[in-house]
C-alpha cells in the first residue's frame, strides 16, 4: 500500500516535472528549401533530429518548403500572415529584399563575446559578401556554391590534348573549343568545345565571364549596378563570339537543366555548371571527367551562390538565441562535413576542411576541393535591393545579345538606364 | 465532285484529329518511355531497351507517398462535399427566390471569378491562423469551398430547369429542399459531375497554398512530394520525375479513362468546354 502510494508520488512528480521541462523548452520553426536531388531534405531532418535529442531545452520544427522561390513565398506569407518561422534559409541574393521588407533582424545582436566574433570571421570572406550589409550581418552561409568548369578527358584525348591540362585562360578555352568541335558531313555539330547554358537565369554564369575580365557588377550597398561597364560589355560580347565567331559552341539559349545530360552524352566536351552538380556528374558520367576554376581573363573569377540562415522578426529574444546556437552548431567542422559530403555544397568555414571526414573524402574525390581553392577569386552574387526586377532586366538584356536581338552595347545601357530609375529611391 | 471533295474533307478532318491527338499524346508517351527505363535512355530511342521498375521504386522511397496520398484524398473529397453542399443552396437560392439585393449578390460572387486566388494567400493565412488552423487538412480545403465558379454553373443549369416540374412538385406537396432534391439536383446531374471533374482535378494538382498553409507530412499533399524532385542546382533526373510523375498523376488519369464517356457527355451537356 505505502509503496504503491510511493510510486504514485514519484510517477506524479516525473510527470509535472516533464511537462514543466516542456513548457520551459523553446520552440523554434525552421524553414528550409531544397534545390539538390536526393537525400539532401533527409540530411537536414536528421541533424535537427540530433540537436534536439542533445539539447532537450529546444524543440525545432524543420519544415520543408519546396525550392528557394516557393520558400521566401512560404515565409513572406507567414510572417504577413503574423506566423512567422524563427529561422529559414533563402538564397543569400534575397537579403536586400528581407531587409526592405522589414522581416528579418540582423545576428549581430546575439554574437557579443569575443568568441562569436570570431567565429563569424570563420567563414569564407567570399560567402560573407552576399551576407553582410551596412556594417550588419544578415545572412550566416549554408548551402552555398560556385560555378566550375567540367572536362570530358576523353574527348580531350580523342582530340589530341593534354587529358589533364583544363583550359586556364579565355584564349585557351576558344582554342581548345575549336579542337573539340566536331562536325559531321552536313555541317551539324556532334561535339561542340564548350557549354554554357543561359535559360533561366543567365546572369549567373556570365558573372563567372564578368568579374573574370574585372568587373563589379553591383556594389557593395546594393543599390548601385554597372551593367553598361565596358568590361561587362566586353565580357558579354566573348560569350556570343563563343557561337557566332568562334563557332564552338551552340548558339541561342541554351538549356540548365540539359546540360548535365549533354555532358554526359558526349555533346559537348566541356560545360559550366555549379558545384551542386559534383555527386551527379561522379556517379552518371560514363569517361574520366576533371573539374578546374572557371577560365581566367585578367583575373580568375567566379560569384557564388546559394543559401544562408536568416533570423526572422518576431521572434522572442530567447527564441532568437536557441536559433543563433543551432546555426552555430549545425555549420560547425563535423555537422558541416556531413552536409558537404551529403550534398556537394562546398563547406563555408575553413576549419571543416580540415576534419578527418573532409579530408577522406577530398582524398578520394580531389574535385571538390577545386570549388573551395576558387573561392579566393569569387565574388558576390548579383543581389541588389528590388532584387527580382533588377536582375530580370539584366537576364532579359544577356538573353537579347544571346539570340542576336541587340548587341552588347546596346543592351546593357538599356538595361542600366531601367536598373537606374528602380534604385534611385534606395541611395 | 461534290463526293470527291467530301472525301477529301473528311481525310483532312481525320488527318487533322490524329496529328492533334498525337502532339497531345506525346509529352505523356515520353513519360511512360523514360519512367519504364533506365536513366541512361532518357534521350534515346531504342525500342529493345531494358525494362525497369527502379524509377518508381526510387520515387516512391524519395517522399511518404502514401501518407500524401491519403492526404490529398482527403482534401479533395473535402472540397467536393463542401463545394456540392454550399454551392447547390445558394444557386438554388439565387435562381428561384426573390429577395432584396438578390442581384447585388450575385454580382458580388460573379466578382470572385475575377479574383485570382494568389493575391489572397497572405489574408487566407491571417484566417487560417485566427481559425487556430494552421498546418491542417481543412486550412487548405477552406478558402476553396465558397466557390464563386460552382455557384454560377449551378444557378444557370437550375434555371433552365422548367418551372412546371417545380410546381408540380409542390402541389404534390414536396417542401422546398424536397423540391432542390427530388426535381434539381437529380436533373443537374451533369452539371454536378463536369465541376466535380474540374474542381478534383484543379485542388488535386494545387501546389502552393497547400505547401504555404501547412508544414507537416500529416497534413501535406501529393504535389508537394512531387516537388522535391525539381532539384535545379544538380540537373534533373528525367526518369524518376516522369515516373513520380505518373505515379502522382495516375488515379486521375485512370479515372479518366474509366469514366470517360460520362465526362464527355457531361461537358457537352453542361456547356463547359
Amino acid at each position: 500500500m505505502l509503496k504503491s502510494t510511493f510510486l504514485k508520488a514519484v510517477a506524479a512528480t516525473a510527470l509535472t516535472f516533464s511537462t514543466w521541462a516542456s513548457a520551459q523548452a523553446v520552440d523554434l520553426q525552421f524553414y528550409f528549401p531544397v534545390a539538390v536531388g536526393g537525400k539532401a531534405a533527409d540530411t537536414i531532418q536528421e541533424l535537427t533530429a540530433e540537436y534536439v535529442a542533445q539539447n532537450p531545452d529546444v524543440n525545432i520544427d524543420a519544415v520543408y518548403a519546396g525550392s528557394y522561390q516557393d520558400t521566401v513565398a512560404k515565409a513572406i506569407t507567414a510572417s504577413r500572415g503574423g506566423n512567422p518561422p524563427q529561422l529559414s534559409v533563402i538564397l543569400s541574393v534575397d537579403m536586400y529584399t528581407l531587409i526592405d521588407e522589414d522581416l528579418i533582424v540582423p545576428f549581430d545582436d546575439y554574437l557579443t563575446t569575443e568568441e562569436d566574433k570570431k567565429w563569424l570571421e570563420g567563414f569564407y570572406p567570399a560567402f560573407m559578401e552576399n551576407s553582410q550589409t551596412g556594417g550588419k550581418t544578415y545572412g550566416i552561409p549554408f548551402q552555398r556554391s560556385t560555378p566550375v568548369l567540367y572536362w570530358n578527358k576523353d574527348a580531350f584525348k580523342d582530340a589530341g590534348l593534354d587529358p589533364e591540362v583544363a583550359p586556364e585562360t579565355w584564349e585557351e578555352m576558344v582554342e581548345f573549343g575549336k579542337k573539340l568541335t566536331k562536325k559531321d558531313a552536313s555541317g551539324n555539330a556532334t561535339q561542340w568545345g564548350v557549354r554554357i547554358p543561359s535559360s533561366g537565369f543567365p546572369y549567373w554564369l556570365f558573372q563567372g565571364l564578368a568579374i573574370a575580365n574585372g568587373a563589379e557588377l553591383v556594389n557593395a550597398e546594393g543599390n548601385k549596378t554597372n551593367f553598361d561597364d565596358p568590361k561587362v560589355v566586353e565580357a558579354l560580347q566573348y560569350l556570343v563570339d563563343l557561337s557566332t565567331k568562334h563557332e564552338v559552341m551552340a548558339p541561342g539559349i541554351i538549356e540548365w537543366g540539359a546540360t548535365p545530360k549533354a555532358f554526359f552524352e558526349g555533346q559537348t566536351a566541356m560545360m559550366w555548371t555549379s558545384t551542386g552538380n559534383l555527386t551527379n556528374v561522379r556517379d552518371n558520367a560514363p569517361f574520366d571527367f576533371g573539374v578546374a576554376m572557371l577560365p581566367a581573363k585578367v583575373t580568375r573569377g567566379a560569384p557564388t551562390g546559394g543559401g544562408n540562415f536568416y533570423l526572422f522578426k518576431g521572434a522572442s529574444d530567447e527564441q532568437n538565441k536557441a536559433a543563433v546556437e543551432f546555426v552555430q552548431w549545425i555549420t560547425a567542422p563535423e555537422q558541416s562535413a556531413k552536409w558537404t559530403i551529403a550534398t556537394g555544397y562546398v563547406a563555408p568555414r575553413a576549419e571543416t576542411w580540415e576534419t578527418e571526414e573532409m579530408k577522406a573524402y577530398t582524398a578520394d574525390f580531389a574535385p571538390a576541393l577545386v570549388a573551395r581553392d576558387q573561392l579566393e577569386f569569387a565574388k558576390a552574387e548579383l543581389s541588389t535591393y528590388q532584387n527580382q526586377r533588377v536582375t530580370g532586366l539584366f537576364n532579359d538584356a544577356l538573353a537579347a545579345v544571346i539570340t542576336g536581338q541587340k548587341d552588347a552595347e546596346t543592351a546593357l545601357k538599356e538595361a542600366q538606364a531601367q536598373a537606374d530609375e528602380i534604385l534611385a529611391e534606395y541611395r | 465532285m461534290t463526293r470527291a471533295s467530301d472525301m477529301f474533307d473528311r481525310f483532312l478532318n481525320t488527318f487533322a484529329a490524329w496529328a492533334l491527338a498525337l502532339l497531345w499524346i506525346l509529352p505523356l508517351a515520353y513519360a511512360v518511355w523514360t519512367a519504364i527505363h533506365p536513366s541512361a535512355y532518357e534521350a534515346n530511342f531504342d525500342l529493345f531497351a531494358p525494362l525497369t521498375t527502379e524509377n518508381f521504386v526510387k520515387a516512391w522511397q524519395a517522399a511518404p507517398f502514401h501518407r500524401y496520398f491519403l492526404n490529398t484524398f482527403i482534401l479533395v473529397t473535402m472540397i467536393l462535399a463542401g463545394q456540392f453542399l454550399l454551392c447547390t443552396l445558394a444557386a438554388f437560392a439565387f435562381a428561384r427566390f426573390e429577395f432584396p439585393g438578390r442581384n447585388v449578390l450575385f454580382a458580388l460572387v460573379l466578382l470572385q471569378l475575377l479574383v485570382m486566388p494568389d493575391i489572397l494567400m497572405v489574408e487566407n493565412y491571417q484566417t487560417m491562423r485566427l481559425l487556430n488552423l494552421v498546418d491542417t487538412i481543412p486550412a487548405i480545403a477552406l478558402p476553396y469551398i465558397a466557390s464563386g465558379f460552382g455557384i454560377f454553373l449551378l444557378r444557370q443549369t437550375f434555371m433552365t430547369i422548367p418551372k412546371e416540374l417545380d410546381e408540380a412538385a409542390r402541389i404534390e406537396g414536396a417542401s422546398v429542399l424536397g423540391v432542390l432534391w427530388k426535381v434539381y439536383i437529380p436533373l443537374a446531374k451533369p452539371t454536378y459531375l463536369a465541376y466535380g471533374l474540374v474542381s478534383v482535378s484543379h485542388h488535386w494538382n494545387n501546389f502552393l497554398w497547400p505547401l504555404i498553409v501547412t508544414n507537416s507530412v500529416e497534413t501535406r499533399p501529393v504535389t508537394v512530394g512531387l516537388s522535391v524532385f525539381s532539384a535545379i542546382d544538380s540537373g534533373i533526373e528525367w526518369s524518376v520525375i516522369n515516373a513520380a510523375t505518373l505515379m502522382t498523376s495516375g488515379p486521375l488519369l485512370i479515372a479518366f479513362l474509366l469514366f470517360q464517356r460520362q465526362f464527355v457527355q457531361s461537358f457537352m451537356r453542361a456547356g463547359i468546354k
